[in-house]
């Protein structure tokens, strides 16, 4: 599929739109605005404490550990010469973190705004009178709403010296074209779903793929309907219009004991042969959805022996999950028997947990589990990279027994030769064929 | 890793670390990790068995491995000779063994198996993407690093 026909129908879709194809994450330095294509940018966070590394340049701030990764942290004003406050060492400073062709590094910056959506046309190239930083590291300048955005070209500034001197087309060639070029075969996103998808999976962690798409674009229906009728822009460009674009996105019940009924029409749709049901619930948060499933087993498949793996790898969540203390008021009465008054509070009977083993794991590592009849994974996968998502789609294909269950999030759909779907409004169940 | 191994590997390398070093020991964030991963220069291991199957791995730098030898020791020790190599293996040994005895009493079994002790430049450990739980622990002696691999038997 080539870019005009993608960006044709892009203009069909709004006028607006026509004019945004380039995303950024603006910031600032030493007052000014600059600006970072949202393809280079991997996430942003706070961090602090960095570890210094003897004998490098000292616009190296030192390395940080991100999740594991060891990155190294540059600080962008010392480096163009711009004036830093100064704070201490324990407080924590913005990080834009970027990933480019060779590598991940950090940069400091002083604060970071939002994603400004703009069009390259409008990008001019860089003039000398800018002049701060090297005109050789600017992509272009660009306006927008009344301010003056400096696009940085990082992968001058942090690229490997091959890259550097590669003939480097400026404002007359930006980067929107690798924006729209889905591969051969694969269906083509509209314009203004792929910008709230990139939006989303930097601000949100949420990640747009074939298991969401469908909800994402009925979201975006409704959600510029109201933004319009508030007068509002429809691009999603900050943190809190994220979260508040997902908010309903979760499954109904998530977070929450399920009352009995929703538990019923959950086990009306399920059926196992084998006297021994095993369940994967990988994403369990404190443990409610397991509890949930262990007492939909207990009472509806009564005389199944079972066993559910759950695991999260937000170690806070997982460490409560084994002695989740149950509200009294919220808990459907029929749940009662299986309790047990304890010394913080109502919790599960230790029958009922020691069907439960909760594992502080990360499921994009090596998941050693048996084979099971049911996993339960809602609202997880879309949270996951794209690649993740695939290699843990077909991680659960090859886990779940033939005739075995699939339980996605209630807006999450899978389309797969191998899975054939059983669920109703409520519950997405897939079944294994 | 389950849950409820986490704390009592925690306690037990604050516990052991605070008393035989006899100073101030910190624990640094807990995080998960599934790579191959180099060594420091120094490495005590401890297999696990029984219920279930993993190892604890103890690592830090040949001269953090010296001062701390030379403070459990009471003299200067100066070089990885027998006696460094003998401490640094018991304190492996004292620390698996202390959360051991904890998980026991919360009814795990356990068992686990003398420490090997690994030292040497440029090592990395590769166990196939097996999933460790990584503790790291500050000393003014230097870091220490936990690094625990315990799976279920499916």
């Amino acid at each position: 599929m080539s870019t005009t026909t993608t960006e044709a129908k892009g203009l069909k879709e709004t006028d607006r739109l026509k004019q945004i194809d380039f995303k950024m994450i603006s910031f600032t330095l030493a007052g000014k605005d600059y600006g970072i294509d949202i393809l280079k940018v991997k996430e942003i966070r706070k961090a602090g404490n960095f570890t210094k590394v003897p004998n490098t340049p000292i616009f190296v701030r030192g390395v940080d550990n991100l999740r594991g990764d060891i990155i190294p942290v540059i600080d962008l004003r010392v480096m163009f010469n711009l004036p830093a406050e100064s704070k201490d060492a324990a407080s924590l400073e913005n990080i834009v973190i970027l990933r480019l062709e060779s590598l991940v590094l950090g940069v400091v910056v002083d604060s970071i705004e939002k994603v400004v959506g703009i069009s390259s046309e409008s990008i001019q190239p860089p003039h000398p009178i800018f002049g701060d930083i090297n005109i050789q590291y600017i992509n272009g300048v660009v306006e927008n709403e009344g301010r003056l955005y400096i696009i940085l070209d990082v992968d001058r500034i942090f690229g490997t010296p091959e890259a550097q001197e590669a003939p480097a087309e400026r404002a007359s060639e930006p980067a929107a074209p690798e924006v729209a070029q889905p591969a051969p075969g694969e269906p083509v996103v509209p314009l203004d779903l792929q910008f709230v998808g990139e939006t989303l999976a930097a601000f949100g962690q949420f990640h747009l793929s074939p298991l969401n798409r469908e909800w994402v674009s009925e979201r975006l229906k409704e959600w510029k309907a109201d933004r319009q009728a508030k007068g509002l822009d429809f691009q999603v460009t900050q943190k809190d219009e994220a979260e508040e674009f997902l908010n309903s996105f979760p499954s109904p019940y998530t977070a929450r004991i399920w009352p009995a009924e929703v538990a019923d029409t959950l086990a009306g749709l399920l059926a196992f042969d084998a006297s021994s049901v095993v369940v994967w619930n990988p994403g369990c948060g404190r443990g409610q959805e397991s509890y949930s499933v262990a007492l939909m087993l207990q009472t509806r498949f009564p005389g199944k022996n079972y066993k559910i793996w759950a695991s999260d790898n937000d170690l806070l969540s997982i460490s409560t999950a084994p002695s989740l203390i149950l509200d009294d008021d919220e808990l459907d009465l029929s749940w009662k028997d299986y309790t047990v008054q304890a010394k913080n509070g109502l919790q599960f009977n230790s029958d009922l947990k020691a069907k439960i083993l909760f594992e502080f794991h990360d499921v994009n590592h090596l998941n050693p589990m048996p084979e099971v009849h049911l996993a339960v994974i809602r609202d997880v996968i879309s949270y996951l990279k794209p690649s993740d998502q695939e290699k843990l789609v077909t991680e659960l294909t090859d886990k779940v027994r033939t005739g075995g269950y699939l339980l996605l999030g209630t807006h999450e759909r899978l389309t797969h030769p191998e899975w054939k779907p059983v669920g109703n409004d409520t519950w997405s169940v897939y079944q294994k064929i | 890793m389950r849950v409820e191994y986490i704390n009592p590997f925690v306690e037990a390398a604050y516990n052991v670390l605070t008393e035989v070093l006899a100073t101030e020991v910190k624990r640094g964030n807990l995080f998960l990790k599934s790579a191959t991963k180099p060594v420091m220069g120094v490495a005590a291991i401890v297999g696990l068995a029984g219920e279930v199957e993993g190892r604890v791995l103890f690592d830090m730098s040949k001269a953090t491995a010296m001062k701390i030898a030379s403070v459990m020791n009471s003299e200067e020790l100066t070089e990885i000779d027998d006696l460094v190599k003998a401490t640094i293996s018991e304190l492996a040994n004292m620390i698996t063994a202390q959360a051991v005895t904890k998980l026991h009493e919360l009814g795990f079994k356990f068992d686990l198996t003398p420490p090997a002790l690994i030292t040497g430049e440029n090592m990395e450990i590769s166990d196939q993407e097996v999933e460790a739980l990584i503790v790291p622990m500050e000393s003014p002696h230097g870091n220490i690093e936990i690094n625990v691999a315990v799976r279920e038997r499916s």
